[in-house]
């Protein structure tokens, strides 16, 4: 598989201007019945910004972002997501498997016509490494390449913010550092506002400009990831921080248990 | 060699039988030779009286089932999309469906006589269950995952339906089809058998009258053939409208 990053990316303060969301929450709550799953989340957002929401299972990441995608309504609080056009990206690829790999991509370009539609979603799958497989019904991908369609489907609509929960966690290792390394090429040409949640810490500092630490519905810590792109897999810096940040989990689940 | 291999045993089956009847082992009256059944289809056909009969059954078969059906089909998408239709109609219909429809044979009798109404009213009743069923469970079995994407990524109620749920129902559908189609054959024989000027079923209840058992035999091979007929148009379209399916694209 064949991946670069495009020279002609723009600066990030240029493209961030022009194609990102900038997302603010404010005063966020969220329950299930009795149970308060988000409170007090304030979080500011910049255009263009990568940014990683990781927690335990079961601590409201997910939440968040159905949240901040529109999926859910807050019980409190206000969601601005910047923009108009907000896509998002499941653990499951969700491909209709009745349509073939285009028509699947052409669902995240439902207004346009179809000539503009059909051309755009090639050039889409493309960009994510399935030329000339367009044609094919889904059952026949792989579980990589599914979810690769199903990134080309949340792209072809040129979204200012693009909302992943938890997209590679079906994945095996190697498939996964293949689409990590997609999306970031991705992003860095689009220049879209991208937010992952994900349980994987060494996936969030690889990607992300910035991390949020979810614990018990809140933001536990916020933590800027300043390590340069492209990143080398274990790199000193993002070493240091991937551990910061796990120390934090893990000592509260060490407090739990005693 | 593999595509003669189910051949061989209803080969041999006809062979034995045209041989017991050759020797004698099995009387005329009882069961006729195969070829006697060949030579009786043989006069029907060029007289023509075959085909009259073929097409009243096709027609009564065609027509109940387009009406059960098509009822069955729409109620029980109703019911899949509205709670409120489902409240209002379905444990009504569940009960209904607990009637055998053939016992409604006298009942139909007295309502319609032995007309035209009565057989395609029982065949429609007969077939309507198993679309109506199907079409529910097909639509209450479509992927909540899809829906929610499909929602996400501003489809209107419109495109949800006709891109996510009803192709998503579609090979539950399919199931009540095959069914119904097994169904709607079954009825018309018996209510052609019990009441009726016209029909296959005629047919052979008016060979019974005057002993000619190689009519008999050809009507019954006949309610054979057209079943077979109707199963096979069913797997064909469900080969071409489930071909994105891995399970019947293997069948091809």
């Amino acid at each position: 598989m064949n991946m670069h990053v495009s020279d002609a990316a723009p600066d990030p303060a240029i493209r961030a201007s022009t194609r990102g969301a900038r997302v603010v929450l404010r005063g966020l709550e969220k329950s299930f019945g009795a149970h308060r799953v988000l409170h007090g989340i304030d979080i500011d957002i910049p255009a263009g910004q990568f940014v990683a929401i990781v927690g335990r299972s079961g601590c409201g990441k997910s939440t968040l972002l159905r949240l901040i995608a529109g999926l859910d309504q807050p019980a409190a609080g206000t969601v601005d997501p910047g923009g108009e056009i907000v896509r998002l990206m499941f653990q499951e690829p969700r491909l209709l498997p009745w349509q073939r790999v285009l028509a699947n991509v052409e669902v995240g370009l439902a207004h346009a016509d179809r000539q503009t539609r059909t051309r755009r979603s090639q050039d889409v799958l493309a960009q994510v490494g399935l030329t000339g497989r367009g044609g094919d019904w889904p059952a026949v991908l792989s579980g990589g390449q599914k979810q690769r369609v199903a990134l080309a489907r949340a792209l072809v609509g040129q979204p200012t913010l693009l909302a992943l929960d938890e997209p590679l966690g079906a994945l095996d290792a190697l498939t996964r550092i293949e689409m990590q390394e997609l999306i970031e090429t991705v992003w860095r040409e689009k220049g879209f506002t991208a937010i992952v949640v994900t349980h994987d810490v060494t996936e969030a500092v690889a990607l992300a400009d910035r991390i949020l630490v979810v614990e018990d519905g809140r933001i536990a810590m916020d933590v800027q990831v300043d390590v340069p792109r492209p990143r080398r897999r274990g790199d000193a810096a993002a070493a240091a921080i991937e551990g910061r940040i796990l120390d934090r989990l893990l000592t509260r689940q060490a407090t739990f248990s005693a | 060699m593999k595509r003669f291999l189910p051949w061989i045993v209803p080969g041999l089956l006809i062979l034995v039988w045209q041989a017991a009847g050759q020797t004698g082992m099995l009387r005329a009256q009882i069961l006729p030779m195969p070829t006697a059944v060949a030579s009786a289809a043989w006069t029907l056909a060029r007289t023509g009286e075959l085909w009259s009969h073929v097409e009243i059954s096709a027609w009564r078969a065609l027509t109940g089932f387009a009406i059960g059906g098509g009822i069955g089909f729409a109620l029980g998408m109703a019911n899949g999309l509205s709670r409120l239709s489902e409240a209002v109609l379905d444990s009504t219909l569940q009960m209904v469906r607990n009637i055998p429809h053939l016992a409604l044979i006298p009942l139909v009798i007295l309502w319609f006589g032995v007309d035209e109404q009565a057989k395609i009213f029982l065949v429609a009743l007969g077939v309507f269950f198993p679309i109506y069923v199907n079409t529910l469970h097909g639509v209450r079995s479509v992927d909540r995952h899809l829906l929610e994407m499909g929602r996400a990524y501003g489809m209107t109620g419109r495109q949800i339906f006709l891109r996510i749920v009803l192709p998503g129902a579609l090979p539950s559908v399919f199931v009540g089809l095959r069914y119904g189609l097994g169904i709607m054959w079954l009825t018309l024989i018996v209510a052609e058998t019990i009441s009726a000027s016209s029909g296959i079923g005629y047919m052979a209840m008016n060979a019974r009258e005057f002993m000619l058992v190689d009519v008999v035999v050809f009507a019954i091979l006949i309610y054979a053939a057209l079943g077979k007929l109707a199963d096979s148009i069913a797997r064909w379209l469900e080969r071409v409208c489930l071909a994105w399916n891995p399970v019947y694209a293997k069948a091809r």
